[in-house]
């Protein structure tokens, strides 16, 4: 299908016009609807102007019948004369209304009448024309009294009709409006919803799956989801380059942290060797095999570097199986348990009930345990508490290990290198490297590590690992 | 009177190896692995020549040559160095270090410069 499907601001415009058009087309009917209702109004007013003329015409007619006053018969005439002259200015409104044949017969009718008044007023008239008057006049009178009353009647109905159509209208506007905010909020919060999900994805670096989001449709918010997936593809590329711009750099620590490292102990029993030499024979037996016990600590000190730094290089290949959270934590616990105890450092650890499992190397979790308990030791020189809290946020997506230490923190001018290799600052007596290598073992597993530290409070270490998911070929799958 | 010397090294070698070579020269050699006792030490006593590493722990070795400088104008300072940058060399060029010693050490080397330190 490739039908091209329409932008929100169409789809708003296409709505919008709908309702205008709605509006104007209710605006021209009752525009109409008032014109024809005033035009009948004006029709009803001129001829009641006729209505009563003749009403006063028959009036004096009926006076003459009953009096024989022949100043009654003048008013009839002049009463008839009137009708008729506005029957005349206005003809060509009433034929409009009335129609041709209904005016005609009118103005003959009247013609007639008016003949007929001629007629009795001559002397000697016949008698028939007194009833053939009456019969005229009786004619006009129900004709302008019917057409009078029907023209009441439509507009009675005019204004009933109107008003069913304009409540209609109003109802028709109301559920369009209604049915364009209901369209229109679903469409965008379903929208919004996808573009929240999707932006909270981003924010937890997980750039591949955002990455490819081809089915959206050519909308603003589609665009914007594009846009989204195209920032996480660009993030995911550039993190990989600060990756490897990182791990170029930490080469670099490493290899200068190797020269100095190794540069101690090469100095030392060069200067040994040139000391045994030069002073070989003012040596004491005892003397001579001190220097040699001394150039063999050192190539011991030599030898752990190399091995560290092969435990460090080499990849080793995890053995992931499906774990208890709660064993592998307490089996490192029990390991500095000891130390915890000389260094006068409480332990507390709370552990939440039903967490997941997680698909892990035992020993590299182990070992990073360990490596955060010690630094942890190490930190509360002067004993303090240590808290180890396990649990999983509600998802039950992954399980969260905290280990918190009340010591002295993390002065924030060397927060940034703690997990560099061979950073140290315990000198002589570490290696630089437990951090490092923790950090390598949470990355293999597809979690993450992270500090929060106060200088003279204490420093949080949190490691996050997913949870085992049966159907799932577990985190590195 | 022997002319007195202090080295400052966290390396127990070092120290051990110099005051070795150094006393069997004639001169009268403390040693000291932390450089905080050293730093104690130095405010007691006015040293003809300082020996120290740059790189130690708490405080290092171009913060002795500043005290020394300024508690004992005149006093020579020889710093050694495990791996030195061009930076640091400069740094302590400018603070008036007499000599400037990578390691490893040539032990006939840092009599030579010795000697030439402590003879006015």
């Amino acid at each position: 299908m490739n039908r091209r499907k329409l932008s929100i601001r169409q789809k708003i415009n296409v709505a919008i016009f709908i309702e205008a058009t709605l509006i104007a087309a209710i605006s021209v009917f009752i525009f109409l609807t008032f014109k024809t209702v005033l035009s009948k109004l004006r029709f009803i007013e001129e001829f009641d102007d006729i209505n009563i003329s003749f009403l006063e015409m028959r009036k004096a007619e009926k006076n003459y019948f009953l009096y024989h006053d022949p100043d009654a018969l003048t008013e009839a005439y002049h009463k008839g004369s009137i009708a008729y002259r506005t029957l005349k200015r206005s003809q060509e409104k009433l034929t409009s209304v009335l129609g041709k044949d209904t005016y005609n017969s009118l103005i003959q009718t009247l013609d007639k009448y008016l003949a007929t008044i001629q007629n009795i007023k001559k002397p000697a008239a016949s008698p028939e024309f007194a009833s053939y008057l009456r019969d005229l006049g009786h004619n006009l009178t129900q004709l302008s009294t019917h057409l009078i009353k029907s023209e009441h009647r439509k507009i009675n109905e005019i204004i009933h009709q109107s008003t069913v159509m304009l409540i209609l209208s109003i109802l028709g506007i109301f559920f369009s409006q209604l049915f364009r905010w209901h369209y229109f909020s679903t469409l965008l919060a379903k929208k919004l919803a996808k573009m929240e999900s999707l932006t909270h994805t981003v924010a937890k670096g997980q750039f591949h799956e955002v990455a490819v989001q081809e089915s959206e449709p050519e909308d603003e918010i589609g665009l914007v989801i594009n846009a989204i997936a195209k920032m996480a593809q660009e993030l995911e590329k550039r993190e990989e380059q600060l990756l490897q711009a990182k791990k170029l750099a930490s080469l670099g620590v490493l290899i200068s942290g190797v020269a100095h490292e190794l540069g101690n102990p090469l100095n030392n029993i060069s200067m040994l060797a040139e000391g045994y030499l030069s002073y070989f024979d003012s040596l004491s037996d005892e003397e001579k095999k001190q220097f040699m016990k001394d150039i063999q600590i050192q190539t011991e000190r030599i030898r752990k570097i190399v091995r560290n730094l092969l435990d460090f290089a080499r990849q080793k290949k995890p053995e992931f199986k499906v774990c208890n959270p709660k064993e592998i934590v307490e089996k490192s616990i029990s390991l500095v348990e000891n130390q915890l105890r000389v260094s006068k450092i409480r332990l507390h650890k709370t552990f939440a009930p039903k967490l997941p499992s997680i698909y892990v190397d035992e020993n590299q979790i182990q070992q990073v345990l360990i490596n955060l308990f010690t630094n942890a030791i190490h930190a509360m020189s002067g004993g303090g508490d240590l808290f180890v809290d396990v649990y999983s946020p509600e998802l039950k997506d992954k399980v969260v290990i905290r280990v918190k230490d009340t010591g002295s923190g993390i002065k924030p001018e060397i927060l940034p290198h703690i997990f560099d290799p061979f950073f140290t600052t315990k000198g002589t007596k570490g290696t630089g490297l437990g951090l490092s290598v923790s950090y390598g073992i949470i990355k293999q597993h597809n979690g993450k590590i992270s500090v929060e530290t106060e200088v003279g409070k204490g420093t949080t270490f949190t490691i996050e690992l997913p949870a085992y998911q049966e159907n799932k070929e577990g985190a590195n799958g | 009177m022997a002319k007195s010397i202090i080295v400052i090294d966290d390396e127990e070698v070092v120290c051990k190896m110099t005051k070795m070579v150094l006393s069997k020269e004639g001169y009268d050699v403390e040693t000291f692995t932390d450089s905080k006792k050293a730093l104690e030490r130095i405010k007691e006593k006015k040293f003809d020549l300082v020996i120290t590493d740059l790189k130690m722990e708490d405080i290092d070795g171009m913060e002795i040559l500043r005290r020394v400088n300024h508690l004992y104008p005149g006093t020579k300072v020889i710093m050694i160095t495990a791996y030195a940058t061009l930076d640091t060399a400069i740094e302590a060029l400018r603070e008036r270090v007499f000599d400037f010693f990578p390691k490893p050490i040539k032990i006939e080397e840092l009599k030579k410069s010795v000697k030439e330190a402590l003879s006015d």
